[in-house]
């Protein structure tokens, strides 16, 4: 193979193995449902992510594939190439600009979605989670109601404030994407705006001690009168 | 001897602090604290430090020792402690590789199998720490120690004695982790995060503390040994554009070594005062600061990864021109890449913390510094990838396992960037994705990096070759074994599954069946690779001094080198990678 046909190869390649890639992703979603306002926000930088980091796997790939096609010592004796500096040079120069640009622009829609999920701190119910080992206890200091199945409203901006008996722990549920530690001697607020209802499990996400393994709880996301029949029982 | 004074210690500290009516759990904390310093000591003194400081005293050589016995004495020779280094390094990864291996049975399905809950915490917080140090030490230690004195054109390394100081403090520390287990175990992961670090009375925690501040002692020792022998032995003629790249490398990590150990090692030690001395640093309760632990051990604990890496990098990229026949591309800008990422790595701790409740609008530097990282990393792949552009490709398992090594990291790269990004990094914080990512830089770029080093200069080491088919097939098995293994993990932390737990739901079945059979690949290339050492290290073919046709100055000497490495001082007349013709 001659040089020139590089370029074509890295774009066939590149696009095969980026298409396969997509094929791969589409057959077996690269996320779990997402449930949550918030997850919207996680979910598009992600996708972002996604979208940029294959594309760039593939051509790597790609290019490798080549160079180890098109320029295997047929012979050992056989000598590579030396450079012409000046080119060099320019290679250089390209690549760390477009890396650079390329990072920015990343970090710029990283923020962007970052700011979304928590710039706005207005909520409409407040949710007390008190961690320890090994357990959640949810306070619903509005409705003045205790539980150990956390509740949520749908449509309804919750504001879950966390606070930690013993040691640390984080809150964390995958279809709501966002997790948050619970730290002892701090009070700490995120706020989720649960969309699909459902039934989904509460995960402890900081390592707790033995029985971190269990440390689960049920999130039931449920329609408005439901939600207000739940809050008068003690449940 | 060294255990019964150790023991005579613990015993005065038992009855002082009997004698002074302190409740329980605090005695034998503090005893053992005591009697592991005074342990660790007397056998530094009895295992040739005693004899070494005599002998720099008196100034009078003691004799040599010869055949097997130089690698269990206290040698200063520093091609005797990288072979230590390196055997070290071979063993402590194959204990961490069972821990491994029992954690993917146990994982095998859901459920629990034959592990408590306790018991898988404590399997996995030891895989962590051994293979945390295995990766430490492997390429800058055990490579380095041996390679670099060489590369520089050096008799030895700048402090000799040092050099052997920094290899003895670890297998105190090894052993100290290894006895955890029956000491009641620990319940922390590799990263002791207070106060879950700080409760609890049981032996094998502290004993961990005291372990990890060792082998950190260890590293200042080996990082201020390393700068020092660069900055001041390099040969006649070598300037700074013409040391070679894995010199560079180690500089770079080594730098991390002293500003960053001395930090991790304060924060241990606090824990330790909070368990023993009821100091409060880290108790909320008692005015003390959760996070503060937090910032501390990242801070280090970050830049620690460059340690791991960087000398990997090095190696691959010293390894690309030999076998590409052609200069290695933007030499210069990659060498100013690794000090760049070292500059950077001391400013990006945070992003382990974008879900601990720290101030919400750090996440936002700390998200960008790190993704900043990519550019000098980028540098990198650019030097690798530019080598092979018109290059003519010896495909030896050296190059190989380069090869291995780059499309792995590439992967690994890659994934940092969402946990990086803040937004993403609360989902993926503490899941498989994050261990997956980890796992295919350390695993599939420090450790790949390690072996395509040791390949490379195993000729040079022992003057034998090693077997191309097994090395090929090694790499093969661990390669594919190892891809297979974490590839799908990605996908299933995105999905639900938690880091440090035994126990998942179980539809996840199917994916960790898999990936509990994968791994037995990489077990069994393990086994290859032990084989190929023990027969090629005894019968292998003669290397000569210089098998790969390389440039640097290590292939001047004889194979392996003899005491003094070479028989006069090299000069040095142009840059180490003039391959290849001009077109």
């Amino acid at each position: 193979m001659k040089n020139k046909s590089a370029v074509p190869f890295v774009v066939l390649v590149g696009g095969l193995v980026s298409g396969g890639l997509y094929a791969v992703a589409t057959r077996y979603p690269t996320m779990p449902l997402a449930a949550s306002v918030q997850a919207g926000h996680v979910d598009s930088a992600w996708n972002g992510l996604l979208i940029v980091e294959g594309a760039i796997y593939a051509v790597v790939m790609a290019y490798l594939i080549y160079c180890l096609i098109a320029f295997r010592a047929k012979r050992r004796e056989e000598q590579g190439e030396k450079f012409d500096r000046s080119r060099g040079r320019f290679v250089e120069v390209a690549w760390i600009t477009g890396s650079t640009a390329l990072t920015l622009a990343l970090a710029a829609l990283g923020a962007h979605e970052l700011r979304a999920i928590i710039s706005d701190p207005a909520a409409d119910i407040d949710i007390e989670v008190r961690a320890s080992q090994f357990s959640w206890e949810f306070y619903y200091p509005q409705f003045k109601t205790f539980g150990d199945k956390l509740y949520m409203e749908k449509g309804k901006r919750h504001r879950i404030i966390l606070t930690s008996k013993d040691v640390i722990h984080a809150f964390w549920v995958p279809e709501f994407r966002i997790k948050q530690d619970a730290v002892p001697g701090k009070t700490i607020p995120m706020i989720i705006t649960p969309t699909v209802m459902g039934e989904y499990t509460l995960l402890c996400n900081q390592l707790c001690g033995r029985d971190h393994y269990d440390m689960l709880a049920i999130v039931s996301v449920v329609e408005h009168e439901e939600f207000e029949k739940n809050m008068k029982a003690e449940f | 001897m060294t255990e019964f004074f150790a023991a005579f210690v613990a015993g005065i500290a038992v009855f002082v602090a009997g004698y002074f009516g302190l409740a329980a759990p605090l005695g034998p904390q503090a005893a053992c604290v005591l009697g592991y310093l005074a342990a660790l000591f007397v056998f530094l003194g009895v295992v040739g430090g005693a004899k070494a400081l005599r002998t720099y005293a008196t100034g009078v050589e003691p004799d040599e020792k010869h055949g097997a016995a130089r690698y269990f004495s206290f040698d200063v020779d520093h091609k005797v402690v990288g072979i230590q280094y390196t055997a070290a390094a071979l063993v402590i990864f194959l204990v961490g590789g069972t821990f491994a291996l029992l954690m993917r049975l146990e994982l095998a399905r859901h459920g629990l199998q034959f592990l408590t809950p306790d018991q898988y915490v404590t399997v996995m917080s030891l895989h962590g720490i051994t293979m945390v140090v295995v990766a430490l030490i492997a390429t800058a230690g055990g490579l380095g120690n041996f390679i670099v004195p060489l590369q520089l054109g050096a008799r030895d390394m700048a402090f000799p004695r040092m050099n052997a100081l920094s290899f003895w403090l670890l297998p105190p520390a090894v052993v100290l982790l290894l006895a955890s287990p029956l000491l009641g175990g620990l319940d922390f992961g590799w990263t002791a995060i207070a106060p879950l670090s700080t409760q609890g009375t049981t032996i094998g925690k502290q004993m961990f503390l005291l372990a990890f501040v060792t082998a950190g002692f260890s590293s200042i020792f080996s990082g201020v040994n390393f700068l020092a022998t660069v900055l001041t032995m390099r040969a006649q003629g070598m300037g700074w554009a013409r040391v070679p790249i894995f010199t560079w490398s180690v500089i770079a990590s080594s730098i991390i070594q002293i500003m960053g150990t001395s930090v991790v090692a304060a924060s241990l030690i606090m824990v330790t005062f909070d368990r023993v001395l009821h100091t409060s640093f880290f108790n909320a309760a008692l005015g003390g600061n959760v996070l503060l632990y937090q910032h501390l051990f990242w801070y280090y604990s970050h830049p620690a990864v460059y340690i791991m890496i960087l000398p990997a990098f090095g190696a691959v990229l010293e390894i690309l021109p030999v076998y590409a026949r052609k200069p290695l591309f933007a030499y210069h800008i990659v060498a100013g890449a690794l000090i760049t990422i070292t500059a950077l790595s001391f400013i990006v701790w945070a992003h382990h913390m974008f879900t601990s409740g720290m101030w919400m609008l750090l996440k936002l530097p700390f998200m960008v510094n790190t993704e900043l990282i990519s550019i000098p990393t980028g540098v990198v792949f650019l030097a690798a990838l530019g080598t092979l552009w018109r290059a003519k490709i010896r495909l030896d398992a050296p190059m190989l396992w380069a090869l291995a090594m780059i499309t792995n990291f590439l992967i690994g790269g890659l994934t940092g960037i969402p946990l990086a990004d803040a937004p993403t990094d609360l989902h993926l914080h503490d899941t498989w994705f994050i261990v997956a990512h980890f796992h295919f830089t350390i695993m599939g770029g420090a450790v790949f990096g390690f072996f395509a080093g040791f390949h490379h200069w195993f000729p040079k080491m022992t003057g034998r070759r090693l077997n191309e088919a097994l090395a090929k097939t090694q790499c093969a098995l661990m390669f594919i074994g190892f891809n297979a293994v974490f590839i799908p993990l990605f996908w299933l932390g995105n999905h639900g599954m938690r880091r440090h737990v035994a126990d998942f739901p179980a539809w996840m079945d199917p994916v960790q069946t898999f990936a509990s059979f994968a791994a037995l690949l990489v077990a069994s290339s393990a086994l290859v690779f032990a084989y190929n050492v023990f027969s090629s290290s005894r019968n292998g073919e003669p290397a000569g001094e210089n098998p790969w046709e390389a440039l640097t100055l290590e292939w001047n000497a004889p194979s392996p080198p003899p005491h003094g490495n070479f028989k006069t001082p090299p000069v040095v007349t142009r840059e180490p990678y003039d391959y290849g013709v001009v077109s």
